[in-house]
């Protein structure tokens, strides 16, 4: 049974409502609904690798401060959100922190690390 | 610090207030203070842990605490003067100052030229009339991220947001991660209030549901907030009777709009622009008051912070030209008029002798347009959408096609015909 995958493209306002059909050896088979060249481009990618820049916070220790933001240096899959998170509450990050410092490396083998985005001082 | 020699005072040290006093600075003004409530520069930043900030300023996906930095570190290289713990509490028309420091207790003093740089807030519960009872457990979407980001603890588990703006979708995706159950995201427009990559990446990602020409119609709970009835509505907006269900929570977010902050704009005597909240601008984003500047949230709600910085770079760079002399007409000789489907342009007023870039905003969602600069420029969009500023540079070549003594352009978003 041939399947269909909505996507909604984020390349403008328009948002359109992107369909693609994937057959029975997972390939695609037609894409509609995309306004532009952008959106086709987009859905095929999203379709085919979502990726997502995970953004947190991990609580500190011996800090005034009592969260630390962090991000992945880079997207990591869509499915590693959750799990990236779990990861992330395991974490106790103690001062001195520089903005940038890495929190986790290699983050779920995706080749990702996890830093800080701010600092902690004391 | 000698605080009878200030070049230029700016208010608020968000990335409005950052970007002017550097800009200031690096225009030749020699003595820039940045004046901020808070213990550090950066404003709401901070609490903006997400990423989606300065892809167009600094062709980079970075997060608030990194955006913020950059201006810190770069306000400190070129020796912008921040006075922290420090709250305003009045600017005179002759552009006196008056604050609060932890430091220093009262201090009062004269710049030659002021920023107004204070943002803007959240439209809170008060502002909205839904009726039923003042439980606990009814906050702002920007409450509820300062709570989640720098306090560190969820507001509750059972959510529900009313509006879709940008805070709400981020904090319905940053509740989620943290263990929170999202219910429901109430808009009562046919459309998100929030950029469409929000609308994809915080709420689709996590099949959030977004019941849109929805809105609460009661609020349940006698000391904690239980439940709310949502109905459907019609084209007026009016709930539709029989149509109304109950959902359980025990957490409401408002994410339903910013107000620009200009009750100090006010006491010096600036005139504000009852459809933006803000100061009616020129384009060097002067006021009505001579030597008072406005630019960023203040002026008028941005959905992206590059423009806040661009915009409020404008402002800075005009604040030093005036503190070293340069005068300019408190409004300029030609009027920007909202004509169809357009809500509000910035800079209300223009000279019509220096390029130029427009925001404006239109009134109702319209696919297959075209934006009539007066007669001087058009432009076809595909669709516009109140929620989406558009941004429309205007090039000398277009401004001298200006007819001789013009007062005044208006602006129209027009049907495309097919
Ligand atoms: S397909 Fe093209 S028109 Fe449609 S949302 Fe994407 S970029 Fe916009």
């Amino acid at each position: 049974m041939p399947e269909e995958k909505n996507i909604t493209c984020i390349g403008c306002p328009m948002g359109c409502a992107v369909t693609l059909t994937i057959d029975d050896d997972r390939k695609v088979t037609s894409i509609t609904g995309y306004k532009c060249k952008e959106g086709q481009k987009y859905a095929l990618a999203e379709y085919k690798n979502p990726v997502r820049t995970l953004t947190a916070t991990v609580l500190t220790q011996n800090s005034s401060q009592r969260l630390l933001a962090v991000r992945t240096t880079a997207p990591i899959p869509k499915t590693k959100l959750l799990p990236g998170i779990m990861a992330l509450a395991e974490v106790r990050a103690k001062p001195p922190i520089k903005m940038g410092d890495v929190v986790i490396s290699n983050l779920l083998d995706t080749g990702v690390d996890v830093v800080a985005t701010s600092g902690l001082l004391f | 610090m000698n605080r009878q020699n200030v070049d230029v005072a700016v208010i608020g040290s968000g990335p409005a207030g950052m970007a002017a006093a550097i800009r200031a600075k690096q225009s030749g003004a020699e003595n820039v203070v940045v004046m901020e409530r808070a213990e550090q520069m950066g404003g709401l930043l901070h609490q903006c842990v997400h990423n989606g900030f300065g892809l167009l300023y600094f062709n980079e996906d970075l997060t608030g605490p990194e955006y913020a930095r950059r201006f810190m570190e770069k306000a400190m290289d070129v020796k912008v003067t921040p006075l922290l713990e420090t709250m305003v509490t009045k600017i005179s028309p002759e552009r006196e100052i008056t604050a609060i420091s932890s430091k220093e207790g009262y201090i009062t003093f004269t710049p030659k030229s002021i920023v107004l740089a204070m943002g803007c807030r959240e439209r809170s519960r008060g502002a909205l009339n839904i009726p039923g009872t003042r439980p606990a457990g009814i906050l702002t979407a920007g409450t509820a991220q300062r709570f989640v980001n720098v306090e560190g603890f969820i507001p509750g588990k059972k959510i529900v947001i009313l509006g879709s703006g940008d805070i709400g979708m981020i904090m319905a995706r940053r509740l989620t991660l943290e263990g929170a159950e999202v219910v429901a995201v109430v808009e009562i427009l046919p459309y998100i209030g929030g950029l469409i990559r929000n609308e994809v990446q915080c709420l689709h990602d996590f099949s959030i549901p977004l019941l849109l020409e929805h809105t609460i119609t009661q609020i349940h709970g006698e000391k904690r907030i239980e439940a709310v009835n949502v109905a459907r509505v019609d084209n007026n907006r009016d709930p539709i009777g029989g149509t109304e269900r109950r959902i359980e929570c025990d957490t409401l977010l408002l994410s339903v709009g910013l107000i620009p902050e200009n009750e100090l704009s006010s006491m010096a005597g600036v005139e504000l622009d009852p459809i933006t909240g803000g100061p009616i601008v020129g384009e060097m984003r002067q006021t009505n008051v001579p030597g008072i500047f406005a630019g960023g949230n203040v002026v008028h709600v941005h959905d992206l912070v590059d423009n806040v910085s661009w915009e409020s770079e404008l402002a800075g760079e005009s604040a030093a030209r005036f503190a070293m002399g340069a005068k300019w007409a408190e409004k300029g000789k030609i009027a920007l008029k909202p004509g169809r489907n357009i809500r509000y342009i910035v800079p209300q007023t223009i000279s019509g002798e220096r390029e130029i870039t427009l925001y404006l905003r239109v009134s109702d969602l319209e696919e297959g347009v075209r934006l009539k600069i007066g007669d001087i420029m058009s432009k076809a969009l595909r669709v516009v959408k109140p929620s989406e500023m558009l941004k429309i540079e205007l090039p000398m070549a277009q401004l001298r096609k200006l007819k001789q003594g013009a007062t005044e352009i208006v602006v129209d978003c027009e049907k495309r015909g097919k």
